[in-house]
C-alpha cells in the first residue's frame, strides 16, 4: 500500500435521525463505542458499532466507524459491507466510494473497484489527502490492469510530484510505461528488474530530472532492448523532451519487434506530421486505425495526416470520431476546428476553437498533453 | 527463498495459554441470550472440539470445514482462528490464512506469531508492504523464542529490505543473521543484492545477473568473515567480469578503502562514471577525503549527494563532518541536526553532534547528545 489512510481524520456529517433516537440501549452503545474507539480499544469499539447498527441499520455514523475500523484492521469484505451500508443511506457517501474502490481491490473484485473509483472521481475526489493519495494510486493501477496507460501514468505523473519517490510509485509507473495490463502483485517475478528500470526513468520524466530519466532509460535498453514496448516507451521520453528525430528511430525500432505496435505507428506517424511529411504519415495512420479503430490518438493522427495533405472533409471524419472517444482532448479540437476553417464550416470551426482554448486553461500538465488523450468513454481521473 | 512449513516454525505450539483462555464477550455480552443462542453454543461447542480432533489426526480438509463452521458461529474465536490459519497456510492458501491471521491478530494485538505468520503470508501473496510492516512489528514484539519462526522472519525482513531499497538496514540484518548462527548459503544471493543496491528479492533475479550477484554475496560474506584474500579475489574477478554493472565499483571500491585507499578512490571514481548519480559512492569518496584531510575535494562531493538525495541522512551526516572539518561549526551543526532529524538512530550522527556541540560551547546539548549515543547502545536498541 501507498500508505495507511487516518480513516477517522475525514469530514464527516452527522446523521440528525441519530440524536432523535428515544432508545437508552441504542444510546448507550453509541457512547460506549465512541469511548472504545477513542480509547484504541478496537475490538471492543468494532463489536459495539456492529451492535449499534444491528440495532438501527439507519445509523449512518456508526456503519462509517465500523468501515473506517475495519479497514484500518485490514479486514477488507467486512469493511466493505459497512461501506457499502453507509453508501447506501448517506447524504454525502462521496468518500466513501474511494473506500469501496480501496476494499474492492484488496477483495479482488477489481472491475467493481474501478467503477466505485471513478463514481468517486465524478463526484471530484473528496476526502483528505491521505485519501486522496492512496485512492488515487490504486486508481492508477487499475487503469493499468484496464490497459488504459496514459490515464494510469497521468494520475502516477501527478503523485510523483507531489509525494516524491516510493518502490511502490516506482512500480506503477514502469508497469504502465511498458503497458503491462498487471498490478504489482501479479506480474511474473523475472519481469522485476525491468519494471523497476523503466519505473525509475518514468519517475525522473515525470520530475523533470533529465539527466537521471536518462541513466535509466539507457541500463533499460542495455539489459532489455528486445523487449516489447521499450523502444516505445523509449521514444515517448524522447519525445517528451522534443528529441523527435531520436524518438522516430525508437518507434522504427519497436516497428521492427512488434509490426503490430499501434501507439508506436501512432506516435511515429505524429513526428512525422511534426516534420512536414503528412504524406508518409498517411498510410502509417491509417494502418493504426484499422488495427485498433477505436484508439482516439489513432483518429486524431490520421486526421491530422489527411488535413496536412488536404483532404479536408477525410480529417473532419476521423477527427470528430476522435472527438467522441476523447471529448476532453484539446489537441483533437484544435485539429477539429482546422478542418471545419478549411472546409468554410466556420460556425463550428470557432465553436471547435472555443473549445480548445477552454480545455487548454483547464489543462493541468502533469504529463505531457499527448499522454492524455486515450480512450475516455469514462470519467477520467481527478484534476 | 525460505517457504518453512508449520512444523518447522513450531506453530502448532503457537498459541499460549494466554491467548486461548479468553474468548472476547464481544456480542454475547451485550444481547439476552435466547433459546436460539443456547443451542448455538452448544452447537459451537461441538464443532470446535471435532475440529480440534480432526486437526490433531491429520485431518486437514475436514478441520478446516469445521473450524470454518465454528467460526461462522463465533467470529471472535481465537483459538479457531488461529488453527485454521496454520493449516491454510501450511496447505500454502495463502490468501485464505491471510484473511483468518487478520481477524486473529485484530482480536490479540500482542500475538507476536500471529503477526509474522501474518507476515509471511503476506510475502506469499506478494503484498510486499504490508508483510514488511507486519514481520517488523512481529520482531518487535517477539515471537516467544520460536527460533525456527524467528530465523524465517529475519530472512523475509531482510529481502523486503533490499526490495524496499533499505539496503544498509538489509545488509546490517543479514550480518547479525550470520552472527547467531545462520546458514550463510542462503543468504548469499540476498546479500548480494543488498551489497549491488538492486531492488529485487532474490526470485526476481534476471538470470544473466544471477552470477554477478552470486559473487558480489559470496565477496560480502568472505568480508564479513574477514577471509580477506577470498574477498579480493571475488571483488576482482567481478570487475573483470562486470565493468559496466552498477555497484560493482562501489562494492570493490568499499573493500579497497579499508586496505589499499589509492586503489579504493580509483574504483570509487569508476563507480560514478557507471553510475553518475551513485550517492554512496560519493560519500565513500568524501569520507576517505576528509580522512586525508583533503577537505576542498571532499565538500563538492557530499554538496552534490544532498543535492541528488535530499532527504537522505547520510549525506546531511557527512555533510556536516565536511563542514565542521572545514571550521564552519555552525554550519555543521545544521546539517548534522538535519542527519538526526532525517535518522535519528544512527549512532555516528549523535557523536558528531556531540563533538560539534563541545566545540561550539554548547554543553547542554553535548549531554543531551551523550545520553542518546548511552540510549542506543543499549541492548536491545534499535540500530
Amino acid at each position: 500500500m501507498l500508505m495507511a489512510v487516518p480513516l477517522l481524520a475525514l469530514f464527516f456529517t452527522a446523521n440528525p435521525a441519530l440524536q432523535q433516537t428515544p432508545q437508552n440501549s441504542f444510546d448507550k452503545i453509541v457512547k460506549d463505542a465512541e469511548v472504545a474507539r477513542t480509547a484504541d480499544r478496537v475490538p471492543d469499539a468494532i463489536e459495539l458499532y456492529s451492535e449499534g447498527v444491528r440495532l438501527r441499520p439507519s445509523w449512518s455514523e456508526g456503519w462509517w466507524s465500523l468501515g473506517s475500523l475495519l479497514y484500518d484492521q485490514d479486514r477488507f469484505p467486512e469493511a466493505q459491507a459497512a461501506f457499502k451500508r453507509f453508501a447506501a443511506i448517506a447524504t454525502n457517501p462521496g468518500p466513501a466510494y474511494a473506500f469501496l474502490g480501496l476494499c474492492e481491490y484488496e477483495t479482488r473484485e477489481y472491475d467493481q473497484a474501478l467503477k466505485h473509483f471513478q463514481a468517486w472521481g465524478s463526484k471530484g475526489s473528496p476526502g483528505n489527502d491521505a485519501l486522496i493519495d492512496v485512492a488515487g494510486f490504486h486508481w492508477a493501477l487499475l487503469l493499468t490492469r484496464e490497459g488504459r496507460f496514459p490515464e494510469a501514468l497521468y494520475l502516477l505523473a501527478g503523485k510523483a510530484q507531489k509525494l516524491g519517490r516510493s518502490p511502490a510509485l516506482v512500480e506503477a509507473m514502469g508497469l504502465a510505461s511498458l503497458r503491462m495490463t498487471n498490478l504489482p502483485e501479479d506480474y511474473p517475478q523475472e519481469r522485476r528488474d525491468l519494471v523497476w528500470l523503466a519505473g525509475q526513468a518514468a519517475f525522473y520524466s515525470a520530475v523533470h530530472e533529465h539527466d537521471r530519466e536518462e541513466e535509466y532509460a539507457n541500463k533499460l535498453l542495455i539489459h532489455y532492448s528486445w523487449e516489447p514496448n521499450v523502444h516505445y516507451f523509449r521514444g515517448t521520453l524522447l519525445g517528451f523532451q522534443k528529441e523527435r528525430a531520436e524518438a522516430a528511430k525508437e518507434y522504427q525500432q519497436e516497428l521492427q519487434l512488434s509490426p503490430q505496435h499501434v501507439p508506436a505507428m501512432v506516435e511515429l506517424a505524429l513526428v512525422q506530421i511534426d516534420d512536414f511529411n503528412a504524406a508518409e504519415a498517411t498510410p502509417l495512420a491509417e494502418r493504426a486505425v484499422a488495427l485498433d479503430s477505436r484508439n482516439s490518438r489513432a483518429q486524431f493522427a490520421l486526421g491530422r495526416a489527411l488535413l496536412e495533405t488536404d483532404r479536408f472533409q477525410e480529417s473532419a471524419d476521423h477527427l470528430e470520431i476522435a472527438k467522441r472517444l476523447a471529448p476532453d482532448s484539446a489537441p483533437i479540437r484544435f485539429g477539429l476546428a482546422k478542418a471545419y476553417r478549411a472546409l468554410g464550416r466556420t460556425k463550428e470551426a470557432e465553436r471547435e476553437s472555443a473549445a480548445f482554448l477552454s480545455l487548454k486553461a483547464k489543462d493541468e500538465v502533469l504529463a505531457p498533453t499527448q499522454q492524455k488523450n486515450g480512450n475516455r468513454e469514462q470519467a477520467g481521473p481527478p484534476k | 527463498m525460505i517457504n518453512a512449513s508449520i512444523a518447522a516454525l513450531g506453530l502448532s505450539l503457537a498459541v499460549s495459554a494466554a491467548q486461548t483462555a479468553v474468548v472476547p464477550q464481544g456480542k454475547a455480552s451485550t444481547r439476552a441470550e435466547t433459546g436460539s443462542a443456547a443451542s448455538s453454543k452448544s452447537s459451537f461447542e461441538q464443532l470446535s472440539r471435532s475440529a480440534d480432533k480432526a486437526r490433531a489426526e491429520n485431518r486437514d480438509d475436514e478441520a478446516v470445514r469445521l473450524y470454518e463452521q465454528a467460526l461462522n458461529l463465533r467470529p471472535g474465536w481465537k483459538e479457531g482462528l488461529w488453527y485454521l490459519s496454520t493449516i491454510l497456510y501450511e496447505k500454502e492458501k495463502y490468501a485464505n490464512a491471510r484473511d483468518r491471521l487478520r481477524c486473529f491478530v485484530s482480536q490479540d494485538p500482542s500475538a507476536g506469531p500471529g503477526w509474522a505468520l501474518l507476515g509471511m503470508s503476506e510475502f506469499q501473496t506478494r503484498e510486499y508492504s504490508r508483510s514488511l510492516d507486519h514481520l517488523q512489528h512481529a520482531m518487535a514484539l517477539g515471537m516467544g523464542g520460536r527460533k525456527e519462526m524467528a530465523q524465517s522472519v529475519f530472512y523475509f525482513v531482510a529481502v523486503l529490505l533490499t526490495r524496499f531499497e533499505q539496503y544498509s538496514e538489509s545488509t546490517n540484518m543479514m550480518i547479525a543473521m550470520i552472527k547467531s548462527g545462520q546458514q550463510p548459503d542462503l543468504l548469499v544471493e540476498p546479500l548480494g543484492l543488498a551489497a549491488l543496491r538492486m531492488p529485487l528479492l532474490p526470485t526476481e533475479i534476471p538470470g544473466d545477473r544471477r552470477e554477478l550477484i552470486r559473487m558480489a554475496g559470496q565477496g560480502a560474506l568472505a568480508l564479513e568473515a574477514q577471509r580477506q584474500e577470498e574477498a579480493q579475489r571475488l571483488f576482482s574477478g567481478m570487475v573483470a567480469a562486470y565493468p559496466n554493472e552498477p555497484g560493482v565499483h562501489f562494492l570493490y571500491g568499499a573493500f579497497l578503502l579499508d586496505v589499499r585507499p589509492e586503489d579504493g578512490v580509483a574504483e570509487m571514481k569508476r563507480e560514478l562514471q557507471v553510475s553518475p548519480f551513485h550517492v554512496p559512492a560519493r560519500l565513500r569518496l568524501a569520507e576517505e577525503y576528509v580522512k586525508e584531510e583533503r577537505l576542498d575535494e571532499a565538500l563538492p562531493l557530499v554538496q552534490e549527494a544532498v543535492k541528488i538525495e535530499p532527504g537522505y541522512a547520510a549525506a546531511h551526516m557527512m555533510m556536516g563532518e565536511v563542514l565542521v572539518a572545514k571550521g564552519d561549526t555552525a554550519g555543521g551543526i545544521r546539517e548534522l541536526e538535519t542527519a538526526e532529524k532525517n535518522a535519528p538512530q544512527m549512532v555516528r550522527t549523535h557523536w558528531d553532534l556531540l563533538r560539534a556541540y563541545t566545540a561550539a560551547g554548547r554543553s547542554y546539548d553535548a549531554t543531551r547528545e551523550k545520553e542518546e549515543i548511552e540510549k542506543l547502545n543499549r541492548p536491545g536498541a534499535a540500530q
